[in-house]
Order: structure tokens, then C-alpha cells, then sequence
């Protein structure tokens, strides 16, 4: 099989996260994504608009441009484009060349995240983008961040799906229960998804959950935990804690964004229903989650940087890989559907 | 420091997602072809899934059946499935017809999907009966697309092919050809090797090798076909005594010429996933790390098995006296 073209293990027949909505205005911004420069603004109408960031006749990025009733005018001559990324305008002369424009990305905006479809733009109505609903519901406190790793986005997602770093990776963090043996791992598969969950028997809270629930440090509660591959673009956790019948549910959601090969976005939030607007416990949550990614970035890191010095190279996997391999699976034939072998 | 590294050891349990749906909908669709519409009971969403997908619906104890999903990927909320009667059957068709009513309980295990639809500006599609299912979801994306695509779509006669009204809606694209009007699918016509066209055909057994062999010509890789049962072993291929070394696992195995794979590997505590044990489902496809295996499933491409990176092991077997696995 030929390698495909960068960022190369990834498909682009899918929806991936362009921005989150708050980043997204009448500003021109200008993101890298999947090895495409685009460019993003909002309507006066509220719709996004996602082109590609080049304009047609000199190649200059439009996003050094400027944005006037919802149209782009190029900073070098003049050039006009619309939201569906026709030109339709060219000052020195009356008329515009024949077809020209710039290509448009289909585009969804749902709660706090837009996502974008950099593939064939005919099969983006195949699929929906996958649902955040932690993310805009209001019975849930949001707080996130977002970060750019030297790493491709499946280390990050075999990251998130192995549970057999966090003694040595995260010791302080963790539940207790991954130095001392933790109890099986159930791992569930479907055509699309990987999925992870486990439940530890009630056992004392780690320090920084203790001060963030407000639970006294002795106190005793049963933890699940679970965890679920949705799709190349996105990763989410859950933590649900139980103790003195009261129940703490936090959602970690992490949306992939491949940049360039061996560069990935992080768009990172911590959505939870307990302790609303408690900037105390924002702190503490964000101080705790950036600890984990900081943590483990520098390893992810260093793996992309030796395989790209020295090649793949062949990996072993371990009996607990059982999740990642799956999701390396799913992925591998997204990738092969959208550039099937030549037919001539 | 002197602590002990910490020990992380723990066991995994790996299984596919297994969803309790309620049947929300029944209808007769054909002569002896019902339509069942499968929920959540609490509305919730079901797992995503491409043109292509099945599922097992695990009828009654030991009665596990695989049907195409038929309706839309993009509508979360339902599952369709059309299941035909079929009397000579071991039973599962008529479970359903007979028992399952709306509002009956039962548990669906997948999706998954070895019949996926790979991107292309042309496709032919033939349909032969209720081989139709998989391909319907097919020609709704084709359209969507906006590819170049035709259906030819074989049955006894009109009143036993399903689907027919949903078909109506894509005009000449759809070619429908019942038996008692126009006799056999003209394969040889139909099958004209045309180049950058995906052909992607389901149906009865005596269908698909006919496809297969006016298919020959064409470019490797061209043909898909999805199967209802195993496709008829060589039975000239003899079973041998041969090595499994699960990678992942640690573990070595025997495998006699009487067993399967499957069988040992599970018994020495492997966690595999499996399902049809015939070859069809594609379930325990496994990453071959070496050794060269003896391809029996009737799912892998020919280039796919001349490849050797993945296998069946619910049926196939080893040419190599040791294979290794990453199980």
C-alpha cells in the first residue's frame, strides 16, 4: 500500500474541529488543518464560513486581507470573494474571469465547536459530526484550553485509550487503584468506535479530586471510569464518583485536529455537573487536566521524533493495546475507503 | 528509591457493544420479507455506521442472526433490517417473522462492517433478492455523492423483491429484472469491464460466483461482494497440525488439524472476538505478525490474501508451520 498524501494517517471524509465557536468572528483567521491553510469568519448572518486560504489570482493568503459585508477582499489586488468562495469581484477590470474562485469547506456549527469537512465535499452529508452535548448544556460547568503537540493525533488517541501508562506517567493523579492492581478493563467495539470502561470499588479519592469535590480526603467512593474513541477527530472521557449518595460526572473531551503530519491541535474541555461556576474548582480542574497533557506530551513527543528520524520501524503490542490496535484499525480503513486503489 | 515498579497488570475483557432495542416498527415489504425498525427503548443514540454495516440479532440462545442495516446511517435514532422467510433455513428467519412483533425486546450486537463502500465516481451495483438490503443505504450515498451508478436488481418476480417503492424514486438508475419477466441477470452484458467503476454485488451464493467469473476481467480490486453464507470450501484442501504464537498474550498453541484457531486460541484464555464462526462476518479478522496463512474465509479480497496482513481465524488456517498473531 502507497503511503497516502499528509497528513497521510488520516481520512479526510470526516468532521473534524475547525475552531471552537467563540474563536470564530468577523476577524479573518487563518488555521492550519489536515496540511490546508483555511480561512475562517463569521456572517453577519451568524453562518461560519471556511475557504481555502489562497487567493486565486496571486496566491497571497486572503486572510491578510479584510472582511466587508461578508465578503473578502485580497490585500494585494483588490480580488472579492463571498462565502461560497466565488470571486466576484476584480477592481481592475469589469468582468471576473471565468470560474474563478477559491475552495469552500462544508462546515456544521454545533454548541461550542465548529467542525469542518476538508474531504469530498458530495459525501459530508454521509456522516454527522459527532455530538458534544456536555459541552453546551447548562446544567454543566465548561472551562478548556487548547494546545499544539509536536505528535500525530493517533499517539494522542492511543494515548487517551491506554490505561497502562498512568502508574508511571501520571502517579500522582491517578486513582490509586492503577498502582495497586486495578480491576478489569472491559473494552467494547463497534464499526465506527472503541470504547473503554471500568469500575474501581470504593477507595480513598486522589488529593486533587478530594479538593475539588469537596469530599473529605478519607472519604471512601467508587469511581467509574470510561472512555470512548468516537472518531479520528475526537476522544472523549468520563469520571463518575460516587460517595454519601452524591454523584460527580465530569466529561473530558478532546477533539484531534491533525495540523501536518506529526503535528497535532488539541482542543481540550472539562464539563462537569457538580460545583456550577465554582472558580475554585475551574482551577483546580484546569490545573489538573494541563498537569496530565503536560505530562504525557513530552513522551508523544519524543516517540514522533525518533520515528521520524528513524523510521516506523515494527511495534509490539501488548495484551492491553487491545483498544488502540482496534482504533488504528478503524481508521486505517477510512483511510483506505477514501483512495481506493486505482480501477483502470 | 527503592519502590517497587508499580504493578499495572490488568485484565481486559474485549467484546463488541451489545445494544437492548425494542422493535418499533414491522411491516411486510414483500412476499415473505418483513421490515423491522429496532430502537432504543429510551430513544437514545445507537452506535454510527456506514452503507455496508450488519448486525447479529441475538434472537434466543443460540440463535444469533446477521442482517444488513438498510436504512439511514445519517438517522441515529433507528436501525432497519429486512429479513427474509426463509423456510430452509436453521431457524433464525422464522424467529423473527413469527416471534418478533412491535414492542418486542431483543439485543443486537455490532454494527460492523466488512462490505464498506469505497470511494468512486462510477459504481455498478447487483442485487440478487434480499441481497438487495446492504446495497440500499449503498445507492442513497451514490446518489448523495453524486456519482455515476447503476443498480441491477434480480428476483423471482416483482411481488417478492423488497424495496421496490423506495427504489422507484432513482428512475432508470435502478434496472429491475424479475425472473418470470426477463429470466437471468444478463451478467455477461451487465459485467463489461469498465474502467474506475466500483462493482459491489450481494445475494444468493449461486449469484456471486457468477459475478465472480464475469468479473475476471476485471481490474484487481473492482469487485465487492458481501455474502449471506460461507462460500463452498476447496475440497481438496486437507487441515494440517500447525503453531499460533499470540504476540500480545504470550502464548503458544497447538492447533490441530480438527480445530480451529479460534477454538484453541479462546481456550487458552485468548480474548478474541468472533461471531459466525463460517468466515462471513469478519469479526475475528486478526493482524498476521508472520507466518503465511491459509486463506478459507469468503471475505478477504484476493490481493487482500495474497497480502497476508490480516485473517480470518474463525475458519482459516496456516501454509507456514508457525504463525504469529497479534492477539
Amino acid at each position: 500500500m502507497t503511503a497516502p498524501q499528509p497528513p497521510g494517517d488520516a481520512p479526510f471524509d470526516c468532521w473534524y474541529l475547525a475552531a471552537g465557536s467563540n474563536e470564530v468572528t468577523d476577524e479573518l483567521t487563518s488555521r492550519r488543518l489536515l496540511g490546508r491553510q483555511v480561512l475562517l469568519y463569521r456572517q453577519r448572518d451568524g453562518r461560519v464560513v471556511a475557504l481555502d486560504d489562497r487567493c486565486a489570482h496571486r496566491a497571497l493568503p486572503l486572510s491578510l486581507g479584510r472582511l466587508v459585508d461578508d465578503r473578502v477582499i485580497c490585500r494585494y489586488h483588490g480580488f472579492t470573494y463571498d462565502g461560497t468562495g466565488a470571486c466576484v469581484q476584480v477592481p481592475s477590470q469589469e468582468h471576473v474571469p471565468y470560474g474563478t474562485q477559491v475552495a469552500s469547506y462544508p462546515v456544521r456549527e454545533e454548541g461550542a465547536v465548529v467542525w469542518i469537512w476538508l474531504g469530498d465535499p458530495r459525501r459530508a452529508g454521509s456522516a454527522a459530526p459527532p455530538r458534544t452535548p456536555w459541552l453546551h448544556d447548562e446544567a454543566w460547568s465548561v472551562l478548556g484550553g487548547i494546545r499544539t503537540v509536536a505528535a500525530g493525533y493517533l499517539l494522542l488517541h492511543e494515548n487517551a485509550l491506554d490505561r497502562t501508562h498512568f502508574a508511571y506517567v501520571h502517579p500522582d493523579t491517578s486513582h490509586r487503584g492503577y498502582l495497586e492492581g486495578p480491576p478489569p478493563l472491559e473494552i467494547e467495539v463497534t464499526e465506527t468506535s472503541v470504547s473503554y470502561a471500568r469500575t474501581f470499588p470504593a477507595a480513598p479519592l486522589a488529593a486533587w479530586q478530594s479538593a475539588a469535590t469537596g469530599l473529605p480526603p478519607d472519604t471512601r467512593a467508587v469511581q467509574h471510569e470510561s472512555g470512548v474513541f468516537v472518531s479520528p477527530a475526537l476522544h472523549v472521557d468520563h469520571m463518575r464518583i460516587e460517595a454519601d449518595g452524591a454523584v460527580f460526572r465530569t466529561a473530558f473531551v478532546r477533539a484531534f485536529t491533525p495540523v501536518d503530519p506529526g503535528v497535532t491541535r488539541v482542543h481540550w474541555w472539562s464539563a462537569r455537573d457538580w460545583a456550577p461556576g465554582d472558580r475554585t474548582v475551574d482551577e483546580i480542574l484546569h490545573r489538573v487536566h494541563e498537569r496530565t497533557m503536560e505530562e504525557d506530551e513530552p513522551l508523544l513527543e519524543a516517540i514522533q521524533a525518533t520515528v521520524d528520524r528513524d523510521g516506523p520501524g515494527r511495534r509490539v503490542n501488548a495484551a492491553a493495546d487491545a483498544a488502540s490496535v482496534r482504533a488504528e484499525q478503524i481508521v486505517r480503513r477510512l483511510v483506505d475507503e477514501e483512495q481506493p486503489r486505482r480501477l483502470t | 528509591m527503592t519502590a517497587a515498579e508499580p504493578t499495572t497488570a490488568m485484565a481486559t475483557i474485549y467484546s463488541e457493544h451489545v445494544s437492548e432495542l425494542v422493535v418499533a416498527g414491522r411491516e411486510p415489504v414483500a412476499d415473505g420479507v418483513v421490515s423491522l425498525v429496532l430502537e432504543h427503548p429510551d430513544g437514545a443514540e445507537l452506535p454510527t455506521w456506514t452503507p455496508g454495516a450488519h448486525v447479529d440479532l441475538l434472537l434466543v440462545p443460540d440463535l444469533t442472526r446477521q442482517y444488513s442495516l438498510c436504512g439511514s446511517p445519517s438517522d441515529l435514532t433507528r436501525w432497519r433490517v429486512g429479513v427474509l422467510l426463509d423456510h430452509g433455513g436453521r431457524g433464525g428467519s422464522r424467529h423473527v417473522h413469527e416471534q418478533l412483533e412491535v414492542g418486542s425486546r431483543l439485543r443486537v450486537r455490532g454494527p460492523r462492517n466488512h462490505f464498506p463502500l469505497v470511494a468512486s465516481e462510477r459504481y455498478l451495483f447487483v442485487a440478487g433478492g434480499i441481497g438487495i438490503t446492504p446495497l440500499l443505504p449503498m445507492v442513497a450515498q451514490a446518489e448523495q455523492a453524486g456519482a455515476d451508478w447503476t443498480l441491477y436488481y434480480g428476483g423471482r418476480r416483482r411481488g417478492s423483491m423488497a424495496f421496490l417503492d423506495e427504489l422507484a424514486a432513482y428512475g432508470d438508475r435502478v434496472v429491475l429484472r424479475p425472473e418470470d419477466e426477463f429470466g437471468l441477470l444478463d451478467l455477461a452484458t451487465i459485467l463489461e469491464p469498465q474502467p474506475g467503476t466500483a462493482v459491489y454485488s450481494c445475494g444468493p451464493e449461486a449469484l456471486l460466483q457468477a459475478v465472480e467469473q464475469h468479473s475476471a476481467a476485471w481490474p484487481p480490486g473492482s469487485l465487492h461482494v458481501e455474502r449471506f453464507a460461507a462460500k463452498p470450501v476447496d475440497e481438496g484442501a486437507e487441515a494440517t497440525t500447525f503453531e499460533v504464537v499470540c504476540q500480545r498474550s504470550g502464548i503458544t498453541v497447538t492447533v490441530p488439524a480438527d480445530r480451529s484457531i479460534l477454538e484453541v486460541v479462546q481456550d487458552a484464555g485468548v480474548n478474541a472476538l468472533s461471531s459466525c464462526l463460517e468466515g462471513v462476518c469478519g469479526t475475528c479478522e486478526t493482524p498476521v505478525v508472520e507466518g503465511t496463512p491459509d486463506h478459507r474465509d469468503s471475505l478477504l479480497s484476493d490481493e487482500e490474501k495474497a497480502a497476508g496482513d490480516y485473517m480470518m481465524i474463525c475458519v482459516s488456517r496456516s501454509n507456514s508451520a508457525r504463525l504469529v498473531l497479534d492477539l
